[in-house]
């Protein structure tokens, strides 16, 4: 190591308060000499955080990036597992799930499955949000308890869900006239039973980021609208909504990307039936990479379910972001 | 310092040879040139088993007993999940990277084919050849664990599916589909609160059971040679009869959404004349606060001619990771041996409730005594029969479930499903090897 390389490093390494430029110590005068100083500091300090970020970007590659560029190679196979099959077929899996019906559905049941799922979590999520914002004895305990089933294991609240289903003992069926009602095995119904245990599950977590932006609209903006003689559904209209736009722009990427993804919960309480009528992506995807051993066209269908999480978080960003730039 | 370099070249050049060994042997399926040496002292085997519910001393015993007759091989049993299909995907990508961390393992009777054909299994004719698995085993099983004619597990307890009936409700057991929808219909008559018949129809591997139970019950066969068949006039004919009993107010909309459980406790609770099942439900059934007990027969499911109907085999084998290191082999074949013995079948049916796959044990005097209702199992077990025999089961099983649904809840009639069934496994069979 050259003398200079090591008093770069020093410099990099020093805050830029001590630096002469900044401490005034040096005269003016020597502006080159400065220039060309402040340049090879800068230099080490982008290498310095470069070489800071590293590890991060490492780990980044190998647990995210690697994977997703392996299940993109995989998904340009025919690869069987069992007959030790790997050929290459360009595009040839993406052709086949263009005309393959199970995708479609799966991909229409996905779509279905978000939108409702996500629409009214908001709504009852926002409801929640202004209840709990507002004073009144045992609220924290309120707060408490309503996380209670954002709390419990998926796979347990669902497996809960399917007792409270059931046709025989359930209490769902038993409160709800009409007693021959089978939620999880009559097609329509099976799906609108999972998304209400996906609603019921996540609501409290939309309530609570909800509530965390609500908590950040001051006071006094209130103050002045009341006496200004705004009510109180002009103020949540004109106030509480406007302000609390980029928290639930965050609270809906969030919720339609993981409803996009969903399997834990449904495939519990149905395992995609009756006739995959409650199938998603991400159980077709699981089914045929697991159960029938096809890496090649599972993969495909892994590589479909992530582009289209991808797009409909780019849309959101595109979309709600530019928005928010005219508003602003 | 010279020294330590030489060893650390020696670790990069042993590396290289064994990732080279691998590629090399890459898609071959048995076991390369590459196995590890056989290290000093005994030698270590370890099975690979689902958990033995009830009073765990008995099967330690049994498990003392091959160490005890065998003190040079060390013995190590690790548990699954008891989940079939979270076991399917542990085998499936171990296997797929040559595990041998384990040499003995269970197996469900419709993976054994599927793991012969990729090579994950070893064939061990030379060991139990087929004709001597053949003799000692129940057919069923036996033909499960053979394909092309080598042995390729040997079958550890069976179960298959059978008829339950209310002895107070029904003058005797029905033989035909007719007759079930008959007796159903009568008793309904006498106490219009009850159920007719509950089986399992949710999408599920159950509904490929009892849907080619129904299917050989109208003298359907399940292949035809290598080609797995499933749009046939029995199928259509089994499928119309299965929907039949929603139409016809016999199956309550419940058995859409029923696996086994679901229809043992609305059976168990007396609500239903007849119930589909497995051996387990009898002993639920039987239990003292059980509102049935005494009150349940068991019989073959029925048929068209009268003729006793095929349960579907259900059951695990005990297969040898094809990874194995030859020095293991002979240890983990004892094992095996050891673990299908008259003895260890004896003990798993008197303590576990499985039912023994080996013929001589049925004759045993402490079975009749300790289990009499394993031994009038008999008959139902002889007459199981395998799901079809092919590696490409996981497939076939998918695409049966969903069209099998389809037809029980209503969303598509009997020929439109079949059709779709056997135009897409014929797609897959046809593009595959």
């Amino acid at each position: 190591m050259t003398a200079k390389h090591a008093e770069n490093v020093d410099r990099g390494s020093l805050s830029p308060k001590l630096t002469p430029e900044h401490s005034g110590l040096r005269k003016s005068g020597d502006a080159p000499f400065d220039a060309a100083k402040k340049k090879h500091a800068g230099q080490s300090d982008r290498r310095q955080a470069q070489l800071m970020v590293l590890p991060a970007v490492v780990i980044l590659v190998v647990v995210a990036f690697y994977p997703i560029l392996a299940t993109m190679w995989l998904s340009l196979h025919r690869m069987i597992l069992v007959f030790h099959e790997e050929t290459f077929v360009g595009l040839g899996n993406y052709g086949f799930l263009l005309s393959d019906p199970r995708f479609w559905s799966a991909l229409s049941n996905t779509a279905y499955f978000a939108a409702v799922a996500v629409v009214i979590e908001l709504i009852l999520g926002l409801g929640f949000a202004l209840i709990l914002n507002a004073a009144f004895p045992g609220r924290s305990l309120l707060r408490a308890a309503i996380l209670v089933p954002w709390a419990i294991p998926t796979v347990v609240s669902a497996k809960l869900w399917a007792w409270l289903f059931n046709p025989e003992y359930g209490l769902v069926t038993h409160l709800l006239p009409g007693h021959d009602v089978n939620w999880l095995g009559m097609p329509g119904y099976a799906m609108h039973a999972a998304i209400l245990v996906d609603v019921w599950k996540t609501t409290p977590f939309v309530a609570l980021l909800l509530l965390a932006g609500l908590q950040t609209i001051p006071q006094d903006i209130y103050k002045a609208a009341s006496v200004d003689g705004a009510g109180t559904i002009r103020q949540f209209f004109s106030i509480t909504l406007p302000l609390l736009r980029n928290t639930i722009v965050v609270t809906l990427i969030f919720r339609t990307l993981d409803a996009s993804r969903v399997f834990d919960a449904v495939y519990v309480l149905t395992e995609g039936g009756p006739a995959n009528t409650t199938e998603t992506l991400s159980i077709y995807a699981y089914k045929t990479l697991m159960r029938v051993g096809d890496f090649g066209y599972g993969s495909t269908l892994s590589v479909v379910t992530f582009l289209c999480v991808m797009g409909i978080s780019l849309v959101y960003l595109k979309v709600l972001g530019v928005e928010r730039g005219k508003g602003a | 310092m010279h020294k330590a370099g030489c060893g650390v070249m020696r670790i990069l050049t042993l590396v290289g040879l064994v990732c080279l060994a691998a590629c090399h042997t890459g898609g071959g399926g048995a076991a390369g040139t590459n196995e590890p040496a056989k290290p000093p002292g005994k030698i270590r085997v370890v099975f690979k088993h689902q958990p033995m519910w009830g009073e765990p001393e008995p099967f330690r015993q049994l498990l003392a007993g091959f160490s005890q007759e065998n003190p040079d091989i060390d013995l190590v049993t690790e548990v699954l999940p008891n989940a079939s299909d979270a076991v399917h995907q542990y085998f499936l990508t171990s296997l797929e990277g040559r595990s041998r961390d384990y040499d003995v393992f269970i197996a469900d009777v419709v993976w054994v084919p599927e793991f012969a054909r990729a090579g994950w299994i070893s064939d061990i004719s030379d060991a139990f050849p087929p004709d001597g698995v053949k003799r000692d085993f129940l057919p069923g099983p036996a033909e499960a664990v053979t394909v092309e004619g080598k042995t390729y597990a040997l079958p550890w307890y069976v179960d298959a599916g059978l008829l339950y009936y209310r002895t107070d409700l029904v003058p005797r057991a029905p033989k035909t589909f007719d007759e079930l929808i008959q007796f159903a219909k009568d008793a309904k008559k006498k106490d219009p609160s009850l159920y007719g018949y509950v089986w399992q129809g949710r999408q599920y591997e159950g509904l490929v059971c009892d849907t080619y139970e129904a299917i050989w019950g109208f003298g359907g066969q399940t292949m035809n040679g290598n080609r797995v068949m499933v749009d046939t006039k029995e199928s259509r004919g089994a499928l119309t009869y299965l929907r039949s009993l929603f139409t016809e107010g016999i199956s309550p909309p419940s058995v859409t959404s029923a696996g086994e459980e679901e229809a043992r406790r609305t059976f168990q609770d007396g609500k239903a004349v007849f119930m589909r099942n497995w051996p387990y439900a009898w002993g639920e059934a039987q239990k003292p606060d059980s509102p049935i007990k005494g009150k349940v027969g068991i019989t073959t499911l029925p048929t068209v001619t009268g003729e006793p109907g095929h349960g579907a085999l259900g059951g695990w084998q005990l297969a040898l990771n094809a990874y194995t290191p030859s020095w293991r082999r002979e240890a983990a074949v004892k094992f095996m041996k050891y673990m299908t013995s008259k003895k260890a079948e004896v003990t798993l049916a008197v303590h576990y409730g499985r039912n023994p796959s080996r013929k001589d044990a049925y004759k045993d005097e402490g079975l009749r005594k300790e289990a009499p209702f394993i031994v009038d199992l008999l008959p139902v077990l002889e007459n199981a029969k395998p799901r079809p025999v092919t590696p490409y089961y996981g497939m076939l099983s998918d695409v049966l479930q969903s069209e099998f649904s389809a037809v029980v809840s209503g969303i598509r009639p009997p020929e439109a499903a079949l059709d779709r069934a056997q135009k897409f496994l014929d797609h897959v069979t046809q593009g595959g090897s």
